[in-house]
């Protein structure tokens, strides 16, 4: 399993990070002091760590430079959004820079970005007797393989990593189509009807009532 | 052009006129004195050639009565060679100034002659041959004849000394305005020596370098003018020192603002989408609301402290006189509830000149940091007591302290020295601020002395009411106790 350290002062925000990523199937662990921080990371290993800046204790670009050495993929998670602020972050050696107030399903995205950038991300989702290989882009159902459009794997990939969370059709319309969404376009739930179609999912891939869709999948 | 160079050029002008001038003057004078002096000695000779052409006409033997033309020139002649070293030139003329004997060189020349009568004796200089010669004019009376005598002297020496003057005296000249133009130079260089170290200083400061100060070099007037030119400097520099770090206040003021508003909007937003967009269990739905409700609070909290400063910031107060006693009492019902902690309140009675609900304020807020920074069971004391500069009003505990490197941050807007620790007693790190904006408005200043581990003491002064200083004095120092660990 993988197991994500999160690093900020603020408890709420520490939970808020810690429910939705367990939610996602991580091991998540969270600390609010920069020097406990430091001693959690010598002690154990972890495979990615979330990290605000203005911490006590030691500031996250202090902890940057523990954690360096180590090679472990590091998301700053801060109030700070001025340019100069990012770039720092980033040139320290962090793999993404998060602003505050950030959504929680681009908090989950990037996570799985980074993760797979590293090669340690679930590269193959599975949901029932539906399985999606992230890499090969191939869905197999029950092993046989469904051909499924661009648009129609990504809403796939995006409603397999968010289980149990309505996704809203604005959300899933800019993820998918990287464009801005004005409500009255029916095209997202064309794209829907046929992915549940494709995967027999008419049951699984609930509609929620003025909200969008989400996947249901028994725990 | 430099103005040491304009400086140069004139001093070398009015000292190559003066120059001039003197050397002019000067050779001229000594010429003139030796051509006088020559002159007479012209005349001299004259004379006495005319004496002994008298002496000698009178030796002619008596059978003449008149001077016969062959005597005259005998006599010249004589003349002519009777002089001790040099061969004198002459020339005799009779009564229709027809020339009767002439040396060999004598100029022909008649404008001497007709100026010459019997009364006056006239000179001249003339030139010949780059030879110059001072020709003396007169009368002679010999054997009832009235011969003119003239002589020629030569002064070609007294020319040449003065053109030797003119020679050697355009030498110093050239030599003297040389030196001189040296001399001016390093003169006039260093007389504008600050000018151009003030030159200097302003094209640095152009450029930006505005600690850059002009060197005084002299005590002179550009030594008055560098001094009031760096004061200038010192004046602007200061200014813009206190206007960077006006904005750079604002900037991290407005910086700890977005930060602080963010902190809570992030939490209130992402559980709310969490709660929208999830089914949660009890437990989860239960801790997300509350998150929600106590991060809503505290962004309601800050923006109305927010509010209070800005409020006080435009406000114009109303100064009132007020009894301590109301505004002790006042605390003392406010922290009556507050059970945890030993509050120790001592106070003098007097009055004074405030803003009552400002300085509630103050004080409560100055309480309430007290609180936060002890522990449970800690003890506070709250002192007001009159001083030579008014009452002044104490709040001490005996808490956690304050580094002191933090002590001028504290008074900023949204700085916390231990932020998960003042979080979590439900501070915005404004309080302080608010104090400081309020104690502005009364005139005075929030002192704080502090040490790490062994707490804190805030401390200001109001004006106290004049005749209350006396009663003070008699006054015996209450001293009550509220809260529930006596």
């Amino acid at each position: 399993m993988i197991k994500i350290l999160i690093v900020d002062d603020e408890k709420p925000i520490c939970d808020l990070i810690d429910l939705n990523l367990s939610a996602a199937g991580y091991s998540c662990a969270a600390v609010q002091d920069g020097l406990e921080a430091i001693n959690l990371i010598e002690k154990e290993t972890f495979d990615l760590i979330l990290l605000d800046i203005m911490l006590p204790g030691a500031s996250g670009y202090d902890i940057m430079e523990y954690i360096r050495p180590l090679s472990v993929p590091v998301i700053f998670i801060t109030a700070k959004h001025e340019v100069r602020d990012r770039v720092k972050g980033l040139k320290l050696g962090a793999d993404d820079y998060l602003v505050k107030p950030f959504d929680v399903v681009e908090l989950t995205a990037r996570v799985e970005a980074v993760l797979r950038r590293y090669n340690k991300a679930n590269q193959i989702l599975t949901a029932g007797d539906v399985s999606v290989d992230l890499e090969a882009r191939r869905v197999t159902k029950a092993g046989r393989p469904v051909a499924l459009t661009n648009k129609e794997f990504g809403l796939l990939v995006l409603f397999m990593q968010n289980k149990n969370i309505a996704l809203f059709r604005e959300t899933l319309y800019e993820k998918v189509w990287e464009e801005e969404y004005f409500g009255d376009s029916r095209t997202l739930d064309l794209h829907v009807q046929r992915l549940r179609k494709k995967l027999g999912w008419e049951r699984k891939l609930a509609a929620v009532y003025k909200v969008g869709y989400r996947l249901e999948e028994p725990k | 052009m430099k103005f040491s160079l304009k400086l140069l050029l004139c001093t070398m002008m009015v000292l190559a006129t003066a120059l001039g001038f003197s050397g002019y003057y000067f050779v001229n004078y000594v010429f003139e004195t030796s051509i006088a002096r020559e002159a007479q000695q012209a005349l001299d000779d004259d004379s006495i050639l005319r004496f002994a052409f008298e002496t000698a006409a009178l030796n002619v033997p008596a059978k003449y009565d008149m001077l016969q033309d062959q005597t005259v020139e005998q006599i010249a002649s004589n003349l002519e060679t009777g002089g001790q070293n040099t061969r004198r030139m002459l020339r005799l003329c009779d009564e229709q100034k027809n020339v009767l004997y002439m040396s060999d060189g004598f100029v022909a020349d008649d404008g001497l002659l007709v100026q010459t009568d019997e009364s006056t004796r006239t000179w001249q200089v003339v030139r010949l041959d780059n030879r110059f010669y001072i020709r003396t004019g007169s009368t002679v009376n010999a054997l009832n004849r009235v011969l003119y005598l003239e002589t020629m002297r030569n002064v070609s020496e007294v020319f040449e000394e003065r053109e030797l003057g003119f020679k050697v005296y355009r030498r110093v000249t050239i030599l003297m305005l040389f030196l001189g133009a040296l001399i001016m130079h390093f003169i006039s260089s260093w007389l504008t020596r600050p000018i151009r170290q003030l030159t200097k200083a302003t094209k640095h400061m152009a450029a930006g370098e505005y600690d850059y100060r002009a060197r005084k070099v002299s005590n002179d007037e550009l030594g008055q003018l560098t001094k009031d030119f760096n004061r200038m400097a010192e004046a602007l520099e200061n200014n813009m020192n206190e206007l960077e770090a006006q904005i750079q206040d604002r900037e991290d003021f407005v910086a700890a603002f977005a930060h602080e508003l963010k902190t809570p909007l992030t939490s209130i937003i992402g559980y709310a989408d969490m709660l929208r967009s999830r089914k949660l269990d009890e437990e989860k739905s239960f801790l997300s609301a509350n998150y929600i409700y106590t991060e809503g609070k505290r962004l309601e909290a800050m923006s109305l402290r927010l509010l209070e400063i800005i409020v006080t910031k435009r406000q114009k107060i109303e100064m009132q006189l007020i009894s301590t006693d109301s505004l002790f009492d006042y605390l003392q019902n406010m922290f009556a509830g507050e059970r945890e902690m030993d509050f120790c309140f001592s106070r003098e009675k007097a009055k004074v000149w405030a803003e009552p609900n400002l300085i509630k304020t103050v004080l409560v807020n100055l309480v309430d940091n007290a609180c936060k920074a002890s522990e449970a069971g800690g003890k506070i004391e709250v002192c007001g007591s009159c001083t030579e500069n008014g009452y002044r009003f104490d709040v001490r505990d005996y808490g956690i302290g304050i580094d002191n490197k933090e002590l001028k941050n504290i008074t900023k807007a949204f700085y916390m020295v231990d932020k998960s620790r003042s979080r979590s007693k439900n501070g915005a790190g404004l309080g302080l601020a608010l104090c400081v904006e309020i104690l502005y408005l009364h005139k005075s200043r929030l002192k704080i002395a502090s040490e790490p581990g062994k707490g804190s003491r805030f401390s200001f002064v109001l004006p106290m009411e004049i005749k209350q200083q006396e009663n003070a004095a008699d006054g015996t120092a209450q001293e009550t106790k509220a809260g529930g660990l006596i």
